[in-house]
């Protein structure tokens, strides 16, 4: 499944586009300001009807206009085409079509394109706490295995009912009766989490290591699941939370399970969030992304749409060929530069070039193709 | 907008679960298109069911007499107890005709969130029927729903009575229910599948 083109009305810069995308690497430059990244944002918020820049999505809408209108073409591996459809007024609910009919959520779509999303402020996700990276392993998890989704939530439920309760406990509204129904169910459901994340793991460590080998990040780079419980099921997590009621009584909250869990990507057995430079970071953070794709290409037999924002910026010039050279090889990825000489191999043939400026979109004729 | 009579019926429809500001507006305008016998009969009906529908004494389901239908029924074996969390549930799993015994509502299940702690439900209530060497129970089937609160219910009520009663046998609905599932909602054969396989707790 691959996108073939994107229209925008009155989204971010734009008043009307109409582009065609490559079916491999896509190159979209311009100066600053030029409206490249609200290119790749309008792509995302067609894909999925959500923005991957902000959570006050009225501001996609642009200036002085009322509503947004997104349209993505879409071939799937049969040669057939499909259509996706965002329709965005701020204060109503979206209009989400798929092949022109109303859904609730492009989420549920089954035709929809996968899509992973590098931006320079995803780079939280390597040097920020650990909450990002277990919700970022459960997107993976959902979009690998869409019906493990449930699981985090029932996780979620169970675990703030156990709060709840605690807090009930520590005010002596309630008592501790029903303390141990709580530290099973929270068990069964935490057991659960934590198996799919060992297994989502399991198929992104050695892909993760061969891709930041690529990505000249050497050959020590590991991603390493931390779970906080060892525990081998869920009786014997349960008899874990127990051994800790005392202390969890103490601080009102539950301090064991899989919320506490970690994601290490390390190099040489080092944290990368602590001991990466900046450079290193952003390698890890894109090896991550790569070996996702890869992953869920191999279990949802699409390969996902890569959208890379401002990614060659503090590359080395060894380190960019290395990328571009990943990215033309599999899949289909749109890239924004400021500078189409960062981006090497971008003249070549089977890549599209956009050029962009004042929030209009400059086809380069051999695209069109 | 409207007169405060008609406000007033829209903001009570408006109560119901699942009828939204647009179909309680619609209903009330129904209502007032109705004939006068018609609308007379709605609150006579609504009124007549809150007035003689009281909870059975036993079980908790709903009963225009002490006693539901199914507990003064003596062909419905008394030594099985089939716990669902709302009289609503009761339905359905008679509709299976895979169970023959009795019913014991709980009027909920627990969710320290809502702040529904087991003694905000008929939990005792069990206890003490299942010890009530009167009628001796044999199994409880625990049929809360398949949800988080449901099987922590579910959970909560089988350690109890494997300590209180540890001759009684407590079983829980194969699972094959929809995750997070209500048993309202679940179809027949589902529902008598996941009857017919019960598992031991
Ligand atoms: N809702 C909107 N309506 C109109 N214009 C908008 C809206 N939101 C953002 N813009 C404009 O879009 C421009 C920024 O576009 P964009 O972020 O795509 O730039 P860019 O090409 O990625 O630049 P850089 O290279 O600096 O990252 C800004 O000039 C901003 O004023
Ligand atoms: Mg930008
Ligand atoms: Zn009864």
């Amino acid at each position: 499944m691959f996108a073939t083109r994107l229209r925008l009305r009155d989204f971010r810069s734009y008043e009307r586009t109409d582009v065609a995308l490559g079916a491999g690497l896509t190159v979209v430059h311009g100066s600053n300001g030029a409206g490249k990244t609200n290119l790749l944002e309008a792509l995302y918020f067609g894909c999925t009807g959500r923005s991957c820049r902000t959570s006050n999505e009225r501001e996609v809408v642009r200036f002085d206009a009322a509503t947004t209108r997104v349209e993505v073409d879409l071939r799937d591996a049969d040669g057939r085409a499909h259509e996706l459809a965002v329709g965005f007024t701020p204060g109503d609910a979206k209009r989400l079509q798929a092949d022109g009919v109303l859904v609730d959520r492009l989420v549920d779509v089954e035709m929809r394109p996968l899509v992973c999303v590098f931006m320079p402020d995803r780079l939280e996700l390597v040097k920020g706490p650990p909450a990002l990276r277990r919700s970022h392993i459960d997107h993976v998890i959902a979009a690998s295995w869409p019906a493990r989704s449930a699981t985090r939530r029932s996780y979620g439920r169970a675990l703030a009912q156990r709060n709840a309760l605690l807090a009930g406990i520590r005010s002596g509204r309630s008592s501790r009766d029903s303390l141990p129904a709580w530290d099973a169910e929270l068990a069964r459901h935490g057991i659960a989490l934590r198996d799919d994340r060992a297994a989502a793991i399991e198929l992104l460590a050695p892909r993760f290591s061969t891709l930041a080998g690529a990505l000249g990040l050497g050959a020590g780079a590991e991603l390493r699941y931390r779970p906080r419980s060892r525990a081998a099921d869920a009786q014997q997590l349960a008899a874990e939370l127990a051994q800790r009621t005392d202390s969890d009584l103490d601080r009102g909250f539950t301090g064991h399970g899989p919320h506490r869990d970690d994601l290490a990507l390390l190099r040489d057995g080092r944290e990368l969030r602590s001991y990466g430079s900046q450079g290193e970071q952003r390698l890890a953070l894109l090896a991550l992304l790569l070996a996702e794709r890869e992953a869920l290409a191999e279990a949802r037999s699409t390969v996902p749409l890569m959208l890379l924002d401002d990614v060659m910026s503090e590359l080395d010039p060894d380190r960019r060929a290395m990328l571009a050279e990943l990215l033309r090889g599999a899949g289909q990825s749109v890239v924004t530069t400021t500078d189409l000489a960062h981006v090497p191999g971008a003249a070549g043939a089977g890549v599209t070039r956009l050029a962009v400026a004042g929030g209009a979109v400059l086809q380069d004729a051999a695209a069109a193709a | 907008m409207y007169a405060p009579p008609i406000q007033r019926l829209i903001t009570e429809l408006g109560k119901l679960p699942g009828v939204g500001a647009r179909t309680a507006q619609r209903l009330a305008m129904h209502i007032l298109r109705a004939s006068p016998q018609d609308a007379a009969a709605l609150a006579e009906a609504i009124r007549e069911v809150k007035e003689r529908i009281g909870l059975c004494e036993v079980c908790f389901n709903f009963a225009d007499e002490p006693r539901c239908r199914i507990c003064a029924d003596e062909r419905r074996d008394a030594g099985v107890i089939c716990v669902v969390e709302e009289a609503g549930d009761v339905i359905p799993v008679e509709r299976t005709h895979e169970f023959r015994g009795r019913y014991h509502v709980l009027g909920g299940a627990l969710s320290p969130i809502d702040g529904v702690d087991p003694g905000d439900l008929k939990i005792g209530e069990l206890y003490r029927r299942v010890s009530d060497p009167a009628e001796p129970i044999r199994e409880v089937v625990l049929a809360t729903n398949s949800t988080t609160t449901g099987e922590a219910t579910a959970l909560h009520i089988a350690d109890t009575l494997r300590e209180r009663s540890p001759d009684v046998v407590v079983t829980r609905l194969a699972s094959g229910l929809p995750v997070g599932g209500d048993l309202e909602y679940a179809d027949e054969v589902t529902l008598g599948k996941a009857f017919a396989g019960r598992r031991r707790l």
